[in-house]
């Protein structure tokens, strides 16, 4: 099984956290699976790994809705930090509001990491949204 | 006594003072009076030579046959010498002797110069009189009361269209006259005239000889001599083409004002001094006095001084660079009333094609245009609650999908979830997805409630006394965090409230207050309410954590928008108390500075 060695996970709904990391399991290994209940947390938890030049993590999972700082400022933020390092964002909402995923096609420009969209419910992560690529295939 | 000597009767007749002169037989002059001499210019007579008379009379060639009839007879002729040509006339009679024997021919001779003059003159003025009647087409009639007489000139008879012989009596020439008004009129008028000696002159309509109707203009005077009509005189002039070319512009005229007053517009014509020459009945309906007060002032004597200026300064614009002003709206206050206008000016030119003016038009639209506003002022209304109910229904559509999400998730894991544990943990989460599912749906009944509920009643409540009773119901949990509240609401102030919505207003705006406390301070509330013309206004104020209305302004009403990490914190409260307030007609603000507190402002609007 390939390993990730950080994942954040940052929603306020225990359900879909539960969910997300049930679903990690299956699909990979990883050490460093943090939860955050909104963007301020994780992003405060992000520039201080970031600072003390600990690991960032290779995978986001973002909620849209969260309190104090959404999804799209915790986005706005992370842009502004302008990190090095190859993450891949999974923006997991189970939003329909088709002006979600306008702003979503927009960051998708902006952003220098890779920035998937998904629809709730999700059923099974895919290794590709953990960057994991079967080289063999 | 010395008898009078008998004079040559020869030399007695040379002193003759009217023209004489004796012929004998054979036409030979034998004496003449000075004067006849000097009518031929003939020198003094003596017998040496004898003068022929005929050649005298040159222009009468049968003269000499004449004489020889020896009858006495009169003719005129003409005489030429170098004063010009005279016009005579010489009445020959027989020369007589003792024995009644004709012996020659006594010629006396007159001067008529005068009098033929005279009678060309006559003659010359007919012909201007004939002249004028054909131009004029005035035809003149006279009736002699003595014979009944009835006389028409040639042009009378043309217009009455007989023929020249036509030669009317008095019962004809009435019965030419249309039956009804036109012959009875001239009937008495024709009666009057000669009973009362009055003069007329009226407008009437004949039938011609050839059935034609055409109208004229008929007058009659009388002739009175000693008290007594002898004569009456009149014209007659075929006015016909002049008085239906009058109607008909009397026709357009009538046609013209009553469509100009008819128009639904104010309609009125400027001189180049911007006075009003020609005014319709709006206007001087809208200007409020009659068209007589109005004819021949300007603006500025009309309306106030602003208002004139504009309008005259559109006027010159108008007038000076021939460009019209279509459908400008514009609003005039008069009389204090403010009316809304969509004015046309367009330039007036005169028959010459120089501008001498323009015409105006103004349509009053006040009523559209507050009909215009009241539209404006719903669709503002209506795309707000459009809004709303976007927003709803994204809310809607996101919280149940994200239930519904979680439980197709949870469910999955379950179908292939074998571990008894697991499944158990899995079973908990569902029945957890359950409850806030549910509570979701009943938060959602809640605000669908306040906005379709509205036939909810208002009833006048006292403030002081509902926020006296809420804050009873839950001292507890005031007293267990320790809070202090002031109450500075007067006795008498009432609101026009659904009570369970003011109830919900107070104990979510209070409740937040002390859930948002500041960690370093003891909660400290007051409220406050101040009573103004617009309604009540409401303000809760707390020195508890604040929040960055620059970041979260638009979102602070919004729902399940929490700003705060507070276990508690639903997201749902104020957007319930907004939907309530704005459902009465209310409207809520808030003012608040991170770590120094917030301040919520309700307003009740009493009007509604």
């Amino acid at each position: 099984m390939k390993k990730v060695s950080c994942i954040f996970i940052v929603d306020d709904d225990p359900i879909t956290v539960f969910g997300i990391k049930k679903m990690l399991k299956s699909v990979t290994k990883c050490d460093d699976v943090q939860i955050f209940q909104n963007g301020k947390e994780a992003y405060d938890a992000l520039l201080e790994r970031h600072k003390s030049n600990k690991t960032i993590p290779d995978v986001i999972f973002l909620d849209i809705n969260m309190p104090i700082m959404d999804g799209w400022d915790f986005l706005d933020e992370l842009i502004t930090l302008d990190l090095k390092e190859h993450i891949i964002i999974n923006m997991i909402t189970s939003s329909i509001d088709p002006l979600d995923h306008q702003k979503w096609s927009n960051f998708k420009d902006r952003c220098p990491y890779i920035l998937n969209f998904k629809n709730k419910p999700i059923f099974k992560i895919e290794a590709t949204d953990l960057g994991l690529m079967d080289m063999a295939s | 006594m010395k008898a009078v000597r008998r004079v040559d009767q020869f030399y007695l007749l040379k002193q003759l003072p009217k023209a004489t002169a004796l012929l004998c037989k054979k036409g030979i002059l034998i004496d003449a009076s000075s004067s006849w001499l000097d009518i031929f210019g003939l020198p003094p007579q003596n017998n040496d030579h004898q003068i022929k008379v005929f050649p005298l009379y040159a222009d009468i060639p049968d003269l000499k046959k004449k004489l020889k009839e020896n009858k006495s007879f009169s003719l005129r002729h003409k005489i030429s010498n170098h004063n010009g040509t005279g016009h005579f006339k010489s009445h020959f009679a027989p020369w007589f002797d003792e024995k009644e024997n004709v012996i020659g021919t006594i010629i006396q001779t007159d001067n008529i110069t005068a009098e033929v003059e005279k009678e060309q003159q006559v003659e010359w003025l007919q012909n201007i009189l004939e002249t004028k009647v054909e131009v004029s087409k005035t035809g003149w009639w006279e009736f002699e009361t003595a014979t009944q007489k009835l006389t028409w000139c040639q042009e009378t008879k043309r217009i009455h269209q007989v023929p020249d012989c036509f030669e009317p009596t008095t019962v004809e020439a009435i019965e030419f006259y249309k039956p009804g008004y036109s012959r009875n009129k001239v009937s008495m008028l024709f009666h009057k005239a000669i009973e009362n000696q009055q003069s007329y002159d009226t407008n009437l309509m004949i039938i011609t000889f050839n059935g034609e109707e055409r109208w004229v203009r008929v007058t009659g005077k009388p002739y009175v001599e000693n008290g007594n009509t002898i004569k009456v005189f009149g014209t007659i002039r075929d006015i016909h083409d002049e008085v239906m070319a009058e109607n008909k512009v009397k026709e357009h005229q009538q046609l013209l004002s009553t469509l100009v007053d008819s128009l639904p517009l104010n309609v009125y014509v400027k001189d180049l001094e911007s006075r009003k020459v020609l005014i319709n009945k709006g206007e001087s309906n809208y200007i409020n006095k009659s068209k007589e007060e109005i004819i021949g002032k300007n603006d500025f004597d009309l309306y106030n001084e602003d208002t004139a200026k504009i309008s005259r300064e559109e006027d010159i614009q108008v007038m000076k660079h021939l460009t019209p002003i279509i459908g400008k709206e514009t609003a005039i206050t008069h009389n204090g009333k403010t009316t809304h206008f969509l004015t046309s000016k367009i330039p007036y030119f005169d028959l010459d094609g120089k501008v001498c003016g323009l015409i105006g038009m103004s349509l009053d639209i006040s009523s559209i245009k507050k009909k215009e506003c009241e539209l404006r002022d719903l669709i503002k209304i209506t795309s707000m609650q459009n809004q709303k109910l976007i927003g709803f229904a994204h809310i809607v559509s996101h919280n149940l999908r994200s239930h519904s999400a979680n439980f197709s998730m949870l469910l999955e894991f379950l179908k292939s979830e074998n571990d008894p544990t697991e499944r158990e943990r899995i079973t908990k989460m569902l029945s957890q997805a359950s409850d806030n599912l549910l509570e979701t749906l009943e938060n959602l009944n809640q605000v669908v409630d306040v906005n379709t509920n509205t036939s909810v009643t208002k009833k006048p409540l006292f403030l002081k006394h509902n926020i006296v009773k809420v804050l009873q119901n839950f001292s507890a949990f005031l007293n267990k965090n320790d809070s202090q509240i002031i109450n500075h609401v007067a006795e008498d102030i009432k609101v026009e409230c659904v009570p369970a919505y003011l109830d919900s207003i107070i104990l979510n705006l209070i409740s937040n207050a002390v859930k948002y406390r500041s960690p370093n301070r003891k909660p400290l509330i007051i409220i406050n309410a101040v009573k103004s013309k617009e309604g009540v206004l409401l303000s809760i104020s707390d020195n508890g954590l604040g929040i960055d209305l620059e970041k979260y302004g638009d979102k602070i009403f919004g729902m399940y928008k929490t700003f705060h990490n507070k276990e508690d914190s639903k997201g749902f409260g104020l957007y319930l108390v907004k939907n309530q307030i704005e459902a009465m007609g209310g409207s809520i603000t808030v003012q608040s500075d991170v770590d120094r507190g917030t301040t919520f402002n309700v307003y009740f609007n009493e009007e509604s």
